[in-house]
Order: structure tokens, then sequence, then C-alpha cells
């Protein structure tokens, strides 16, 4: 059962992505990467990450996704200026030379560790507990540069209203 | 038997078309969503690290790359609000979302 549940996710994800960033319409694109980010989520349940699954589905897939939307919708791109994938062959040769070093270098992966089931790994109270201890320093300094991003988006938003 | 090697080819190709993306779309607004992209590539691959590191001395494996993972879901999130606004004033300003048309500084 597992295997299945893999390679379907895993065809999802590559599919919805592919489609993501060939689509000629925006909004398709983001559709797409919704449906890529779902199967992202499906991913994690897989890997024992419930609580990081329904976080990707609500920040993502709910948030990010949304502020996307709404940006495409108010910039309201003309039909003719809508474009797909431009081939571009310096592109293409440097997306191939970063495949073929990840290629090497997972032939170079030691022996695979074995996953142990460890369901509690992924629990909220686990995550919170390892959060609000060893990490306590970076999530305080996360919560500085949320701050700073709200405060940008709004400076930068009113400014360009009085000009 | 699905292995990490599974998952860190699949973050691999997930990475590898978010570069194509970047480098071949014109849009502004796509070429930050395939950022996205390789964000949540990189997403996965810590996920999947997580699940098959080593366990500490007591037989525990905690939740670090987890953890990291709530990092960069914040950072991506602060990233997108600010980028999408200066998107939104190149709209304004140039009337075009093209990067480029965008080629001001260029030397």
């Amino acid at each position: 059962m597992d295997p299945v549940l893999f390679y379907m996710f895993a065809a999802g994800m590559v599919l919805f992505t592919l489609l993501t960033i060939s689509s000629r319409n925006p909004v398709y694109s983001a559709i797409f990467m919704i449906l890529s980010f779902a199967s992202t989520a499906g991913l994690f349940v897989l890997l024992d990450a419930f609580l990081l699954a329904v976080v990707e589905v609500l920040v993502y897939a709910g948030a990010i996704m949304v502020l996307f939307l709404f940006v495409i919708m108010l910039i309201n791109l003309r039909t003719e200026e809508q474009e797909g994938l431009r081939l571009n062959p310096l592109a293409i040769l440097a997306a191939g030379t970063f495949l073929a070093l990840m290629s090497r270098a997972l032939g170079d992966l030691g022996p695979a560790v074995t996953s142990l089931p460890n369901e509690l790994q992924g629990s909220p109270d686990l995550i919170a507990e390892t959060l609000f201890t060893r990490y306590v320093v970076p999530f305080e300094a996360i919560s500085m540069l949320l701050l700073a991003a709200i405060l940008g988006t709004v400076v930068l938003a009113r400014r360009s209203k009085d000009a | 038997m699905i292995t990490l090697e599974h998952y860190l080819a699949l973050s691999a190709m997930i990475f590898t078309l978010g570069l194509c993306g970047v480098m071949m779309r014109r849009n502004v607004i796509l070429v930050l969503m395939s950022i996205e992209i390789m964000l949540n590539a990189a997403n996965l691959a810590l996920v999947a690290f997580n699940k098959h590191m080593i366990p500490a001395a007591d037989g525990s494996v905690g939740p670090d790359g987890q953890v990291m993972v709530f990092f960069t879901i914040a950072v991506a999130a602060a990233e997108v609000a600010v980028a999408l606004v200066i998107a939104m004033l190149l709209f304004r300003r140039l009337d075009t979302v093209s990067v480029d048309d965008v080629a001001n500084l260029r030397w």
C-alpha cells in the first residue's frame, strides 16, 4: 500500500508542478500549484509528519495561494501578454547540470538508515516542545521577520497611493 | 519498499522544475511561484531526512527537520507578501509584469 501511495503522490506532484510552470494562464498555474502542494501534504503524511501536512495545506495551499490569486486578479494580464515556457538553451543546460550533480550526489549517499516506525515524531506536542525549547531563539527571530514583512508590505502599498 | 533515495530523487526533480520555471518564465508572478516550488522541494527533502535520521543514544528521534520546515514556511510567507507588493507596484508604475521590460538598473 505504501509504495502505491508514494508513487501516486509523487506522480501527482511532478505532473502538477510541470503544469504550473508551463500554463499560459497564471490563474491555471495557481490552481495547479494548489494541487501540487496537496500532493506534497500527502507525502508528508506518508513520512509521519502529520502536523506539517495540515500546516502545508493551511498556509501554502490556503493563505499563500490566495495571496497569489488576489494579485493575479488585480493585475489582470492582457491575453496577448500571456506566454508559456520560453525554451532557452542556456537555461536547459543549467537545469541539466543541476540534475546531473544531484543524481551524482544521490549515488554517493551512504547506506540508508532504516526508517523506524515512529508516529510520535510528527505529533504536535513533540514538535511544540522542540520549537519552544531548543529552537526558541529562531522562533522569536521569525516573529520579528513576519512583523517586518507586514510593516514593509503596508508601507510599500501606501506610498504608491500618494505618488 | 520506499527508501530515502526515492524522496530525495523526487525532491531534486521538483527543485529542477522550479529552477526551469525561474529561468524560462517572463511573468514576475510565475517566477515567484517557481521560487515557492523550489522552497517546497527543499521542505520535502528536510522531512524525508528527518524520518530517516539516526536515533540519539537513548533511541529517540527528535523532530528537528520538521521544526526547520516550519521556519521555511514562515519565511516563504513573509517573502511572498513583500514580493507580491513589489510586483503590484511594478505593474502600477510600468504597466508590465514581464521581467524583460524591467531593466532600469541594467548597466
